[in-house]
Parts: structure tokens; sequence; C-alpha cells
């Protein structure tokens, strides 16, 4: 927040105007600072002409103003430095770009304004008071000045009453060190207190098993409030009664049930609200900052993952105005505690008495291997899981290929992926993309529960320009205001023969934005779902150049970058026939058809449902242990990197493979990340440009081959039956089990 | 430090290389004399004998031989005086003595078969350790 500056210009100056007089000492009064007693006196005081060159200032966070319409610039002066901003912008806003970093409890960018805490005041002058720069719009000539004695005092009066009430909890306070109210009463606090009588307090509220709440810290900046109704789109958190009487709270005796929930602990000045499952776990200053991605879905949030030794203590998201903005997920942020769960540390074999035992690596590979070499190449199968990095699912396909199978894929993208054309599964908009459409089609997909940041932008783009949404798909609880089409691919014909009172909203729209769920992609009936989903494409103008709104939503994090590296089982019913399955972390492929004589090699972190089958287990490492790629569901890569070491004995995935390459004699050419990223570039050149979105060239749809299809008239499912888990790692939280026992109950 | 030891003072530093040199063998023989009295308290009959602990006093001290500043000699002789301490007035349990000295930092499984051989390596590496 830049405070550090902030507190050390205002230490710098109020040593200046502090004249050391140690006969006063005594008699010194409460206010610091002797000459702000008289404000009058000091404001009078002869007003030095501003330096001829005045230091350049760099904005506040480096931030950069974008004029949309050059004529609506305007002037002000902040501190005498003029700068030029756009109108509408606020005071505060204006002295960021100055290179001002004003105060603040309330006012939060991407929140609406309340103006309620009063900590930014500043002067301005000619205005007989000083004014709440957040709610304050810049006016043009306005001469704002946030140094002076007025301003200062000001500070330190709102100050004295935001700390009368708010207990001396520090100590055991879990905000403490990252406090927005402790560092400013370092900053810009009275260095004494006055307040002898007794504070008041506020009694606990149960929101749930995430966040935990001291309601007495609470300073009712009411951004927790407004981010719940905004933001999320639960009318759960307000504000009830007045005065000293005011309280944050759910009105009636209730858990928050969002699924954004945890973005009020960060954005909580104070430690009123506070991580439940992190409470009393660390300090914030012994953590190790990690800077990764998600892989819980499609999206790939960004995240810092802040661990103490091997120990991860929680997740915070990461500032990323493409793909997360600056909130994450409830499932992202709380899902770290499956990750010391249930975890695989050793290489296993299964005995003849069924039971697991432990043995080396070495004897594990050479097991493997032998039985490979017994299997005919074309019963043998490999499926990546929804976890994998990009660098192990291409090792894992040139191993297979060189052992003389095809049939290898991710869960989750189907037996018969189009993986020709990367339009056809990226979400070609892109996510911050989404905020340009005005009429959305959601086909076979609840964007709630499979990509919750997803969702939280198309609630934006509705809230900011009333955009209308469709949906096709079993009855859901969507947060924003939405027409329920229909449940059956019937509806989509309707649409598709412009037979639906829908199309006319979808024609009328400039850039109509049509999300297909991944779910799909397992229905017998794809192509022709895509075939009908494309004609509406077409009808109303989705495609165009300049706009591409025919996106499909991705459910897992490896799905993406498994298309784009060509993991496209070769035949449909590979299952069915295999003798040698190798698992790389699936655990949601369905084995019931698999032969009871098939081989099963389980390579993976955890034990989940694909131990069940196993023969033999090796232990991988977890996403947070390794360096990978992984591509979201827009087409963008980025890359995690290891915050703590691996578990037991484990190993990354990709070496696994490459060690047991050359155990069987097909020794792979690549001995390092490099190495393998080398070959990347040989397959999906765009996995290697890491956090850049490399979006689907300009397709049309002439290249397809005919679709002979019947849509099925069966109803879309939904893909995701528990939001908090879903896949190994959250089936192993015990906090994910809590929130589903808790908040999914009916 | 040992609580026989305490009382004694701290040598006064070596001159020389030679002084160091000297100290260091006189520090060897105390360990070697001392080796009976150790299998004995920790009841290492069974698993190590005294030979073996011989050499695994000396490698220790060998693994520093390439040191020629007396300072820095000094000093390690003196951790390696103040660990003697410890292991003879039992400051120590069997365990540390087996995990440091009997077994080593070779591990227990001492994989020393020829198979290996015609392994990469990328493979050799990778039966140790994840982290090449
Ligand atoms: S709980 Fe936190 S965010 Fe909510 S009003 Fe109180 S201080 Fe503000
Ligand atoms: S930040 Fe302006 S009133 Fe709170």
């Amino acid at each position: 927040m830049g405070l550090g500056l902030l507190a050390s210009r205002a230490l710098r100056s109020s040593r200046l105007l502090t004249s050391p007089s140690p006969r006063f000492s005594f008699l010194r009064p409460i206010v610091s600072t002797p000459e702000l007693q008289n404000p009058e006196a000091a404001q009078a005081q002869p007003e030095a002409p501003p330096p001829a060159d005045l230091p350049k200032r760099a904005p506040v966070a480096g931030a950069r103003v974008h004029f949309t319409n050059p004529e609506d610039a305007i002037e002000v002066f902040v501190d005498g430095y003029p700068v030029k901003i756009p109108k509408g912008f606020t005071v505060l806003q204006a002295c960021e770009v100055a290179g001002v970093d004003i105060p603040r409890f309330c006012y939060h960018s991407r929140l609406s304004i309340a103006g309620n805490c009063r900590m930014c005041l500043v002067e301005v002058e000619k205005s007989p008071k000083p004014v709440a720069s957040c709610a304050m719009p810049a006016l043009p000539g306005m001469k704002i000045k946030t140094d002076t004695p007025i301003a200062k005092k000001a500070r330190e009066g709102v100050m004295e009453f935001l700390l009368m009430n708010h207990p001396l909890d520090c100590p055991i306070c879990d905000q403490g060190g990252e406090c927005d109210l402790q560092d400013q009463s370092m900053a810009f606090g009275s260095d004494r207190g006055r307040f002898t009588e007794m504070k008041r307090s506020v009694v606990d509220k149960n929101l749930g098993p995430l966040v935990k709440t001291v309601m007495t810290r609470c300073i009712q900046c009411t951004r927790c409030v407004r981010f719940a109704t905004e933001v999320a789109g639960v009318q759960d958190l307000g504000m009830l009664g007045r005065g000293s009487g005011e309280e944050i709270g759910t009105y009636v005796e209730k858990l928050m049930t969002s699924e954004l929930s945890g973005n009020v602990i960060d954005i909580c000045p104070v430690g009123a609200l506070t991580s439940k499952p992190f409470a009393f776990k660390a300090r914030n200053w012994e953590l190790k900052g990690t800077e990764s991605i998600d892989v819980t879905d499609a999206v790939g949030s960004n995240i810092r993952i802040d661990s103490r030794g091997p120990e991860i203590m929680r997740i915070l998201p990461r500032l990323n105005e493409d793909i997360n903005e600056e909130w994450i997920s409830d499932k992202t942020r709380f899902f770290y505690d499956g990750l010391k769960r249930q975890r695989l540390n050793d290489p296993m074999i299964r005995g003849s008495d069924g039971r697991f035992k432990a043995v080396s690596w070495r004897d594990a590979l050479a097991v493997i291997a032998e039985v490979i070499h017994q299997v005919k190449p074309e019963e043998i199968v490999g499926v990546a899981g929804k976890l994998s990095d990009a660098e192990s699912m291409m090792v894992l396909k040139d191993f297979l290929n060189r052992m003389g199978s095809n049939n290898v894929w991710c869960e989750g993208n189907g037996m018969h992926p189009n993986a020709d054309l990367r339009s056809g599964y990226l979400l070609n908009s892109g996510i911050s993309g989404l905020e340009k459409a005005d009429a959305f089609l959601l086909v076979g997909t609840q964007p709630r529960v499979e990509a919750a940041m997803v969702n939280a932008r198309i609630r934006k783009t509705v809230r900011a320009t009333e955009a209308k949404v469709g949906y096709i798909g079993p009855p859901t609880d969507l947060n924003y205001d939405h027409q329920h089409l229909g449940t059956t691919t019937q509806t989509l014909k309707e649409i598709a023969e412009n037979r639906h009172p829908f199309c006319s909203t979808l024609s009328n729209a400039k850039n109509p934005s049509i999300i297909v769920g991944a779910g799909i992609f397992e229905r017998g009936d794809k192509d022709a779902i895509f075939a009908a989903i494309e004609t509406i494409a077409k009808n109303c103008k989705a495609i165009r150049p300049d706009w591409n709104g025919l996106n499909v939503l991705l459910l897992n994090a490896a799905q993406a970058a498994a298309l784009d590296l060509g993991l496209v089982p070769e035949s449909q019913n590979c299952i069915e026939s295999a003798k040698f399955l190798y698992l790389m972390g699936a655990d949601d492929v369905s084995l019931e058809k698999l032969p009871s004589d098939a081989f099963v090699v389980y390579q993976g972190h955890h034990g989940d449902r694909g131990v069940y089958r196993a023969n033999v287990i090796l232990p991988a490492s977890a996403f947070t242990e390794k360096e990978g790629t992984y591509e979201n569901t827009e087409g963008c890569a980025q890359q995690t990197l290891p915050a703590v070491p691996t578990v037991g004995d484990a190993r990354d995935d990709w070496k696994i493979i490459r060690a047991l390459s050359e155990v069987a004699g097909a020794r792979l050419p690549y001995d390092t990340v490099s190495g393998v990223r080398s070959r990347i570039r040989v397959v999906a050149p765009n996995l290697l440009r890491v956090d850049e979105r490399e979006a689907a060239t300009f397709s049309s749809s002439l290249v397809k081959p005919e679709i002979k299809q019947e849509m099925s008239s069966e109803p879309f499912g939904s893909a995701v039956e528990n939001f908090y888990m879903t896949d190994s790692i959250t089936r192993a939280s015990k906090i994910m089990a809590q929130c589903s026992a808790m908040l999914l109950k009916k | 430090m040992s609580f026989t030891l305490r009382s004694v003072k701290v040598a006064p530093n070596s001159a020389s290389l030679e002084e160091a040199r000297i100290r260091v063998f006189d520090f060897f023989r105390s360990a070697c004399r001392s080796i009976p009295t150790i299998m004995d308290i920790y009841n290492l009959d069974d698993v190590v004998t005294p030979s073996q602990l011989r050499a695994s006093i000396a490698s220790q001290i060998r693994k520093n031989c390439h040191i020629t500043n007396p300072k820095v000699i000094d000093m390690l002789l003196f951790k390696g005086i103040e660990e003697l301490n410890n292991v003879v007035e039992h400051a120590k349990q069997r365990h540390h003595i087996i995990g440091q000295y009997v077994v080593g930092s070779g591990g227990l499984v001492q994989d020393v078969g020829t198979k290996d051989q015609a392994n990469s390596n990328f493979l050799k590496n990778f039966y140790e350790t994840n982290y090449f």
C-alpha cells in the first residue's frame, strides 16, 4: 500500500514541526504536534512558494491513467504538483496519480464508495473543512493539500475515534503485521490515548467454517458488506444498528454461503474477519511467499502460497487483472490442508494378499518395465489426471508412443475430443473479455461451481451493463439475473432454428457470448451439440474478426494443455481392452469396464480413488512442490513454482516417466526440464510463452466436416456435483469436507 | 561442554601448523583410547567393531585434511573434543552413535551392486533424490 512511504513522510514532516521544548514535556497536551492545536494559525502561515521544479513523482503502485477522451482531461494540483486526470476521478484517485497515497479504510477500488471511515480527509483550498477524498469528485483547478496540519489533525482525530472502540488485541490478533489499522495508527495516529472509559464489545458472528469473526475489532468500514452484495452477489452480510450500536452481521443466524466468501478476509482492513483454518497458526512475517498458480479449476487463478518450512500455511490471491482480478474462490484459498493428508510417500507394490508393500524405486520401476513388455502395444493405455502439468503430459505421451501405443488422454476431455482447432476448446473471448459482452448464453454449464472467478466476471458484466443471461441446463443458483431457458437439447435446437424468444436478445446484442460447459465433452452427442451451437453463433454473428463469442469453459487445469499437446486417444474403447493402464494422477476415470487382469500403475500424490485399483503406486509431487506449466481455459500458459519440498520419497511426475522409460528400454531423449520444454516447443510453442494469453486463431467453421449426429434428448447434467471437492487434493481436505457438509446442505 | 572437562581451560591457540598437527594426533589417540568405553556404554558390540569405529573417527578427521589454517584447525579440534566428551559422558543415545558413526552418511541401504552401471546419470540421480 505504500504505507511505509507514507509513514516515513509523515514522520519526517512531523519532526520538522515539533519544536523540541523539554520544559513542556510534562505539560504537553495529548495532541502530539503542539502547533496543531491551533489549526487556523497553522493555516494562516504564509505558504512558501512551491519550489520551481518539483521532483517528478511516480503514481502509486505504478498506476497508469487511461484517457478515453482527451477532452475530458482536467488538471488539479496535489501538494502544488499539477496532474492531469480524466473527468470523474475522485480526489483520492487524483492524489494516487500524483504519487500520494492517501490513508483509507473504507475505500476499495473494486467496490462502491461508502465514504464512512473519514480516514481519507484532505484539505482542499477554499473548502471550509477537510473533505473525504474518496467520495469527492475532483474538479478542474482544485488545489488539494495532503500534507497540511489540518489534514494531519483530521487524520489523527479519526484515528483516535476509530481506536476508541478497537480492542488492544494486536498481540493475539491474526491480522497483526498486515493490519491497515495498525500501520496507519503508527503513521498517522496520536502517540498517546486519552480514553479512559470502557470499550464496547460486540458478539461474534458465526459465518461458517472459513471466516472467523472477532466483531469487537470491526471498524464499520462496510467493505465486507459491499463485497458480499456487489462482487459475491449474496445478501448475507449487512449493517445493523446505529451509532455505537452499529454491528456487522448476518441479519438472521446464518452462514455465509458464497463461493467467494474468503475474500472478505483480505479486504477487511482490521482483524475482524480472519481465516478460521489459519487462526493462530503463524505470524505473517514468518511466512515465505511463493508466487504460483491455482490448479483446482481451469481458471488458473494467480495465488501466493505462504509456507513455513515444509508446511503450507495459507494461500492468498495475487493480482491479475485478466484472470482473477484480486479475488480467489474459497476452494482455492482453503484446500491446502488437503496437501498434508492422504499423501503417497513411497513406491508401493500390491502383494498377492491385496496389501501394498513399500518398495524401492528401483524395484517398482523394474516391475512396471517387465509388465509393460508383456502386453501388446495397443493394450497400453495412459490417462493424465486433471492436475497434471504440461511437461509431464508431454513426457507421458512420448513414452507411450515409444511403447507403440497412442491411447493417451486427459480425463475430462472425453474420448473423442476436438483437439484440432484451438478455438474449439478455449474461452475465446478471454476472461476479461467477457466484460465486453452484452448477452450471454450458458449451455450446460454452471460457471458458479465450475469456475467461480469466471462467474464473478459474468456477474460484474451483468451488474455493469445489464447484460442478459440465458441458461440451458439443470436448475441452478446463479447469483445474477438470468432466464432459465430449458434443461434439454430441445431448447438448444429451438434457438439454433431461430424459434426461441431468446434469439432476438442474442441477435440484437453487439457482442453476444455463448459459453459452453466442458461437461458436454463427455456426452455421446457432443459433435451435434457443438454443431448446433455453431449455428447459433453464426446466426447472432458471435464470431467476427474483432470478437469471438463462442466460448468453451473448461473444468480442469490440465485440459487445455492436454488438448494443445494432442493427448487424444486412438481408439474410443481402449479402456475395455486395456491390459496395462497408466494413471498419471487420474482419479475420475471410470474403471468399471477395465478387464480384471489389467495391470494398473497409479502415479500421483494422493491416495484417492485411483489407488483402489492400482497394482503399483508411484509417489509424485503435488503442484506446490514442482515447477510445472498449466494452461488455463482462456489459453494463457502459467507456471507454478515449488513452495515446499516434496513429501517422502516422491519425485516429479515427468522425472518418474523419464526414469521408467529408461528402465523399460525406451529411453526418452531429455534429462532436464528445459529438455522437456524444448520438446514442447515443437508440439505446442504457446505453452512456453508464460503469462501470455495465446488466443486461438480466427476460425471459420468451413473446415469442419459435416456432422450427421443427432442430439439426444438427454437433459444436460451438472459437471461439478460438489464445488468444494473436485479433485484428489480437495477430497483429502478436511476444511473442504466441512464446507460441503455445512454449506451445501439443502 | 562436557561435565568433567568443564574446568579444563581452553588451550591457547596453536602457534604453528606443526603444533596444530600434533594436537590433532593427540586428540585422535584420546578418541581411540575411549573406544572401548564407548562400545561398552552404548552397547555397540553387536553392530560394530573397534577398528570400524577407529576408521570412522579417522575419516571424520581426514574430511578436513585440506585445512591449513591453524586457527581453523583449533576450532575444529575444539568441536571434536566437545563431541568426544559428549559421547563419553553418555550425553547421547545409542541411535545417535549408530546413525553418525556406524551407518554414516551412506544411509542404511547400501546399494553398491553392479546393476546401476549401465544406467544414465539421470537414472542414478533419480534413485537418489528428487532434487538434481
Ligand atoms: S468486518 Fe472488517 S470489512 Fe467488515 S465492516 Fe468491519 S472492519 Fe470493515
Ligand atoms: S476512505 Fe474515504 S471515507 Fe473511508
